[in-house]
């Protein structure tokens, strides 16, 4: 049994003849908070849509829980144990935030949610998990309301939570406080932090505070490929890192 | 449970309401059974339309299969009332698989688009083998059998009092079984479906099976009421399955409202009603339809039964206004 | 072989007025992200006004240049006032108000001109045919392929060679460049949105003395637009042309053979299209 939760080998992404992500070799341990950061065109997001499946990476493969899930489709993904927030926030708007959550429970049930001959309100699980995940993101003042009424930085917390909803072993966050106000970052911080206790936490983020606070590992990428990874620490007096990071300001 | 999701409760008291009065108030019990029969279509539209967010230009295939088969079968080979049903439920079902199978592959307008192009091929291959539908004439001399059930009869059905009745039984069951399915977890899943697909496919749900499986369920419903359409007429005509049918039904759904079941059954009862009475004073009454329909979409999304509603709420808070206002008063 | 070269020339000249009902529709399509179910009902009061024109003022020649300018004008106002407003609207709305649209003037028309229909003659110094050696063809027809060739030419020369043109193509690449240019998109809309209606009207006036006018035919007309639009690419002004061509080839062949058969035909190919090459011929991807 390998130690890592999720492990990519030379796992490569190409739009035509660019290449969007190179060969990269990402390895990330059960029970860690690992964060990939890198400056803008760094391939991240791509990389970010092989591992959910929205993308077919070129080459390469993707083990997770030591199974090839390679070419596995997105929503086969979360019964495997893998649960993903968007960057741009997608919720069901029409709907309450806790019907919101108790279907991303449902989704768990997959093909099991076909029944169309028995009532909703049989599925206790799902309701149940729903409020469990409901006081997690402390959201129960709004459980009413609907998602698309939620100030953005609750609905930034939703869109966490949703992910939650599918209680998965890893969780897949795609800059979780993007188009966050400053006020709000700190909840999602301590929510991420919060969350690392139980799950293993990937994510993309460019809030450096927040990633460096948090992260138990931290890849930085540059053109497709993996710059240096290491502890927050190593990744601060890395003069890699700063280079990169310039060249890119350099350029603006 | 509450009335909001309970089957038997709620707008499904309202439905067994207005189906048993529908036939004293309105001018004929024919004109009741062809609005019921509508609503059938209607209703199985709003599962696509109203619940899962996909506009089909199919329908009418499916009204039209379900009429060309049940109509066969009794003609052909004898079939009875029930058993002829069955097979325009099966053939309906199979209609919507094949339809929806290859539809749900694309969305958006290429999806209306190839629902569209299906419609003309059914209707075009209907065109063309007459010698099994009639053609252009239509298929003639649909019989409409006795109601037996276990070598009894019940009724024959030949007035159309008794055949009003064995429809409104129809419906009811039906409308019951609808408002199962729309508060199953499928159905709530077809829901978030509609509201957004991509996170519906990131929580797990492999959308393009509960929209095939909508589509079964929308075309065994629409299949059985194109059945019960041609033992109506004892006639079926080529336009069952026209993209004029098509469209029809959608109307119907959209101006009835997309929100709620009911909406169908007031749409259906709206359309076919206004067909009937102003048809003979002003032929051109369609155009009503369109501008209709396009006051639906910009002012009243929710359409008759969501401006029912509305105006019930309104009416309702003035009155406790009023109350209040007037305790005010006598303070 | 003289059989076989008449129906190539009808079916030639078939197409180039699918090519001018389905150019105005792919453009809207291209430029507004806009679905018009209303296409083939303006392809109607084109035919219509033209006979009333005609009847008004027994020139053919002025119905011609008349009846298109005012489907213009119509199509302007109803941008103006209703069209404008479903824009952000999911497509599913815009084919709803547009069908809408589409009832309104259908019933409109047979309200106006009765529901058996019309027919206008084709002007009399186009009345005769053409003859080589032993083959004949009506010079209706054939000034029908020409001008709507000058016409493609002339729609061609607009979208490529000016401004105009230069916004339209840039914002059906990417809508968001051309709104950032500034003030003017809602002008750029209206007369796209006319210019396109516009040019199915044209196709109504020059079909009537071929095919008459049948006030139920709007539906028929919008499903063969839709079928050719989509063959072509969604967008593509080539892929009009040549779908337009494919599509009335393949029916002026086929009428004598099986009618129906042509129509089974062409619906089954557009399927095709959508479900393996869904941008069509010319369309990108």
């Amino acid at each position: 049994m390998s130690e890592y939760l999720l492990e990519t080998s030379g796992l490569g992404l190409d739009y035509g003849a660019f290449s969007a992500v190179g060969e990269v070799n990402l390895k990330i341990q059960k029970g860690t908070i690992h964060t990939v950061i890198g400056p803008n065109g760094a391939g991240k997001t791509s990389l970010f849509h092989c591992l959910t499946g929205e993308r077919k990476p070129s080459r390469g493969k993707i083990h997770f829980n030591n199974e090839n899930i390679t070419y596995l489709g997105a929503h086969k993904r979360v019964s495997k144990g893998m649960a993903r927030s968007f960057q741009v926030t997608s919720l069901f708007q029409e709907l309450s935030v806790l019907e919101n959550l108790r279907i991303a429970a449902q989704g768990r049930d997959g093909l099991k949610s076909l029944k169309f001959w028995v009532s909703e309100n049989k599925n206790h699980h799902n309701l149940e998990k729903a409020h469990e995940v409901l006081n997690k993101i402390q959201l129960n003042d709004v459980s009413d309301r609907l998602a698309g009424e939620l100030s953005h930085g609750q609905q930034r917390v939703l869109e966490v939570g949703m992910a939650l909803c599918g209680s998965p072993a890893l969780l897949l966050l795609d800059e979780p406080t993007s188009g966050m106000g400053v006020d709000d970052i700190p909840i999602m911080t301590g929510l991420i932090s919060e969350l690392g206790k139980e799950h293993t936490v990937m994510l993309i983020e460019h809030n450096m505070r927040l990633v460096m606070s948090i992260s138990d590992r931290i890849t930085v990428m540059h053109q497709g490929n993996i710059l240096v990874e290491g502890s927050p620490d190593e990744i601060k007096g890395d003069e890699m890192v700063k280079k990169a990071y310039l060249g890119e300001s350099g350029h603006e | 449970m509450n009335s909001k999701t309970s089957i038997f409760r709620g707008i499904t008291l309202i439905a067994l309401v207005l189906i048993v009065l529908m036939p004293f108030i309105l001018p004929s019990v024919t004109l009741a059974t062809e609005i019921l029969i509508f609503a059938l279509a209607a209703l199985a539209c709003n599962l696509l339309l109203g619940y899962t967010g996909l506009l089909s230009f199919g329908q009418g295939i499916f009204f039209g299969g379900g009429a060309y088969s049940a109509s066969l079968v009794m003609i052909h080979f004898n079939f009875g009332l029930i058993s002829a049903l069955l097979i325009s439920i099966l053939v309906g079902a199979a209609l919507a698989f094949i339809v929806g199978s290859l539809s749900i592959r694309r969305t958006g307008i290429y999806f209306v688009m190839l629902t569209l192009a299906f419609t003309q091929m059914a209707y075009f291959l209907a065109y063309t083998f007459s010698d099994w539908t009639g053609g252009d004439n239509g298929l003639l001399d649909v019989p409409r059998p006795a109601l037996n059930i276990l070598g009894i009869t019940v009724s024959d059905l030949k007035s159309s009092e008794s055949f009003y009745a064995f429809v409104a039984i129809v419906f009811f069951v039906v409308f019951v079984f609808a408002r199962r399915v729309i508060h199953s977890p499928f159905g709530t899943t077809l829901v978030a479906i509609r509201e957004n697909e991509n996170r519906s496919s990131a929580v797990g749900f492999s959308t393009n099976h509960f929209k095939l499986v909508a589509f079964v369920i929308s075309g065994s419903i629409t299949g059985l009421a194109g059945a019960l359409y041609a033992m109506l007429l004892n006639f079926a005509p080529l336009s069952n399955i026209d993209l004029v049918m098509s469209e029809n039904i959608l109307i119907m759904t959209i101006i009835g409202g997309t929100s709620s079941l009911l909406g169908s059954l007031l749409g259906a009862g709206a359309i076919v009603l206004l067909g009937d009475v102003l048809s003979s004073i002003w032929p051109r009454w369609m155009m009503i339809l369109g501008v209709a329909l396009i006051a639906v979409v910009l002012f009243l999304p929710g359409g008759l039964w969501g401006g029912v509603t509305s105006l019930f709420n309104k009416l309702i808070s003035n009155k406790k206004n009023k109350e209040e206002s007037s305790t005010e008063v006598s303070k | 072989m003289n059989l076989y070269l008449f129906q190539a020339l009808n079916g030639i000249g078939l197409g180039m007025i699918y090519f001018l009902i389905s150019v105005g529709l792919t453009i809207i399509f291209g430029l507004l992200n806009f679905v018009n179910f209303a296409h083939g009902a303006f392809y109607l009061l084109g035919a219509y006004l033209s006979y009333t024109a005609v009847v008004v003022t027994g020139n053919y020649w002025v119905a011609l240049i008349i009846a298109p300018i005012m489907i213009a004008l119509i199509a302007w106002v109803c941008e103006r006032t209703l069209i404008k407003r479903v824009y952000h609207l999911p497509h599913t709305y815009q084919i709803l108000v547009t069908l809408g649209v589409a009832l309104i003037i259908q019933e409109l028309c047979v309200s106006i001109w009765g529901p058996i229909g019309k027919h206008i003659s084709p002007p009399d110094s186009l009345k005769g045919v053409f003859q080589l050696g032993d083959f004949f063809y009506p010079q209706y027809r054939l000034f029908v392929i020409g001008f709507a060739a000058v016409v493609a030419i002339l729609v061609w020369l607009l979208l490529d060679k000016t401004k105009f043109g230069a916004l339209v193509r840039a914002g059906s690449e990417d809508a968001e460049t051309v709104s950032l240019l500034g003030t003017h998109t809602h002008r750029l809309f209206s007369i796209t949105f006319a210019l396109g209606v516009g040019l199915a009207g044209l196709a109504g006036v020059l079909a009537a003395p071929i095919r008459g006018i049948h006030p139920f035919v709007g539906p028929e007309i919008l499903g063969i637009a839709f079928v050719v639009v989509v063959i072509g690419g969604m967008g593509s002004f080539t892929g009009a042309l040549v779908g337009g061509l494919l599509v009335g080839l393949v029916q002026s062949l086929m009428t004598t053979i099986w009618p129906q058969g042509a129509s089974l035909m062409i619906y089954g190919a557009m399927a095709f299209v959508i479900l393996l090459r869904p941008y069509g011929l010319f369309g990108r991807a």
